[in-house]
């Protein structure tokens, strides 16, 4: 198992707020944090769960229509694995499918932001802005959160 | 009295699909049709905008097969230009296109199809899917993933990390691939060519039991379009079309992808968005032809690896003249995983590939462009005319799933023929008649140009149109 955090941020980047995840992946790669990796695709396919099994966290970020308010932060498990995993899947299918096929799943988190706007296009409107700029906010600490309770667990 | 089954959705597909089963008086299967429900009018919204900019709108059309999309885009742009391209941008560019074979076939082999036979068509569906393969057999099912996983990083290490890289533009290629890229791809290609041979062996082991299949699911007679190599080898990026016959007969030979309007037909279907492409020859229905992995297989003559050409010559032994089971596109898919592998094993040894002559520069040359390009599920043609500035005036996209339109609907039709007895489906039943439609690994977000998930009902039809069942699931 390596110790990154691993950022998988999914959606399309030519229908506006649906590209927010990859949008916050792209953000949090920019920034070049020492044990984060990011992935940015327009969807979560199978060999997603190689990488994901050698995590040793992961964060989900996708845009939801269904989200009202501010960008939310739940923790995630694998799905019964008896679901069917076609092209392409949701996290807790790829967490079933890292754990089954490769033998682990990182303890994990789904990033919820708030998705106004669907249209052609790759401007965000204002709630999806804002969520970005709270979403790589969230992760930034969440990472620091994981960094302090491993160096808790090492000094034990 | 006549009736008609309707599956929908169609589980396992890429898209949203359905299939109407039509019985008649006698209660037996009359025909059947495969309906393509989505609609997304891509060739419609591409007028006006540059032709430079199409190799990034058209990747758009599939989150999975987009290379192919940019490919074909590209080359379409390089006939607006009238430019012959770098060699070593068509090295390269052919490099991708060969990531893009293995990453496409396996995983229409590992994840959608081998399932069914690995697992059986009776097993409980709950479990007939990738997690009952990694149960029955783990390291087949890992070793699957990484299979395609490997295509993928071929992709990501020329057109970077980018969803849609807008890496190969008309003129060439935007970058070459540098010594520590080369080593990352050899490094993995031990472990790709284990994973292909064993998926080989255990594909020919499962046909040993599953002759049956390979007589009912799309064995019929019908035409076979790919692209050819000048001496009639196997091509999956240049060359030119050829047309072959059931018997192996070549009747058309060595045509500019650019003419095919001059041998191709398109239909409209009244009950679907999916086009039906034939042979103008032969017109309707004599002119279904078939294209993808069985199709290229049938038209070539040689592949020019030996592994590969060492199954060719075996597929070849399972027809007479033409292989003409579609349950074979399997088969085909797997030889053609090794051929790509082997071809990649040797581009990766030509120094051009670093070369910095990339790309050739020009203005419109020409009004109009086609590119052509074979994707994994089939020839995929980008046709564009544009005005004097370069802006798209029509655009034409014809793609694989759409050329396997008429064989898909006369498969459907087979199965359920020899499958299905009265109004009731059983869902072994279903399953094989899906299975039929997924032999063709079908896109139908390509096929349609359209957006979103592909799952699949049956229709079952009485004499009078008539629903007398409907099966629904995805």
């Amino acid at each position: 198992m390596d110790s990154y955090l691993l950022v998988i941020g999914y959606g399309n980047t030519l229908r506006r707020d649906d590209g927010v995840g990859p949008k916050v992946a792209a953000a949090l790669e920019r920034l070049r944090l020492q044990g984060v990796l990011t992935i940015a695709c327009p969807q979560l396919t199978p060999e997603l769960a190689d990488p994901l099994s050698r995590a040793g966290a992961a964060v989900f970020v996708d845009a939801s229509v269904e989200h009202r308010g501010p960008v939310r932060l739940r923790q995630l498990g694998p799905a019964d694995s008896s679901q069917i995993l076609a092209h392409a899947a949701d996290p807790r299918v790829l967490l079933a499918l890292a754990r089954d096929a490769f033998g682990r799943a990182p303890r994990s988190w789904m990033l919820t932001i708030p998705a106004k706007e669907l249209g052609f296009g790759e401007r965000l409107s204002r709630p999806a802005a804002l969520g970005l700029r709270d979403a790589v906010r969230l992760v930034r600490g969440l990472r620091l959160r994981l960094r302090g309770r491993r160096r808790a667990e090492t000094s034990a | 009295m006549a009736k008609r089954i309707v599956i929908d959705p169609v589980t396992r597909i890429e898209g949203h699909a359905k299939i109407s089963i039509f019985l008649d008086d006698a209660g037996q299967v009359s025909d059947a049709e495969f309906h393509v429900v989505e609609f997304r009018g891509f060739e419609k919204f591409c007028e006006g905008r540059p032709f430079s900019e199409m190799p990034a709108i058209t990747a758009r059309i599939c989150g999975i097969c987009p290379v192919s999309h940019l490919l074909a885009s590209a080359k379409a742009g390089d006939a607006i230009m009238a430019v012959a391209i770098p060699p070593a941008a068509d090295k390269l560019r052919r490099l991708m296109n060969l990531g893009q074979i293995v990453q496409s076939h396996a995983l229409s082999f590992f994840h959608l199809s081998a399932p069914d036979f690995i697992l059986g068509w009776d097993a409980p569906p709950a479990t007939r899917n990738v997690f009952g393969l990694i149960a029955a057999d783990p390291a087949l099912a890992r070793s699957g993933i990484r299979l395609r996983q490997f295509g993928q990083e071929i992709i990501e290490a020329l057109g970077g990390k980018k969803i849609h890289p807008a890496w190969a533009v008309p003129g060439g290629v935007r970058s070459g691939l540098d010594e520590e890229g080369r080593a990352r791809i050899r490094q993995r290609l031990p472990e790709a060519f284990a994973t292909a041979e064993a998926a080989l062996g255990i594909f020919l082991k499962a046909l040993e039991s599953h002759r049956e299949e390979a007589l009912i699911f799309g064995n019929f007679q019908s035409l076979f379009m790919g692209l050819v190599a000048p001496d009639g080898g196997w091509e999956h990026h240049g060359g030119r079309l050829r047309f072959t016959d059931s018997t192996g007969s070549v009747i058309a030979d060595q045509i500019e992808p650019a003419r095919y309007l001059e041998f191709l037909g398109e239909s409209v279907q009244e009950a679907s968005y999916l086009k039906t492409p034939y042979f103008k020859a032969l017109g309707l229905p004599g002119g279904m032809y078939r294209v993808g992995p069985l199709a290229r297989l049938n038209v070539c003559e040689h592949i020019g690896t030996p592994r590969a050409d060492a199954e060719l010559k075996a597929f070849k032994q399972m027809g007479r003249g033409a292989v003409t089971s579609s349950f074979l596109y399997h088969y085909a898919r797997l030889i053609e995983i090794i051929a790509g592998l082997e071809a990649i094993e040797r581009a990766l040894e030509d120094p051009d590939l670093g070369s910095g002559d990339l790309r050739a520069d020009a203005g419109v040359n020409s009004l109009h462009g086609v590119g052509a390009s074979e994707a994994p599920r089939g020839t995929l043609f980008h046709d564009y005319t544009v005005d004097r500035s370069g802006l798209l005036k029509s655009v034409n996209l014809i793609v694989a799933t759409g050329h396997n339109n008429l064989a898909m609907n006369r498969t459907v039709a087979q199965i359920a023929r020899h499958y299905v007895q009265g109004d009731n489906i059983p869902e072994p039943v279903l399953n094989r008649i899906e299975h039929g439609i997924r032999c063709y690994d079908p896109c139908l977000s390509c096929s349609t140009h359209a957006a979103g998930q592909m799952p699949l009902r049956i229709r079952l039809v009485g004499p009078r149109g008539n629903v007398l069942r409907e099966v629904v699931r995805g």
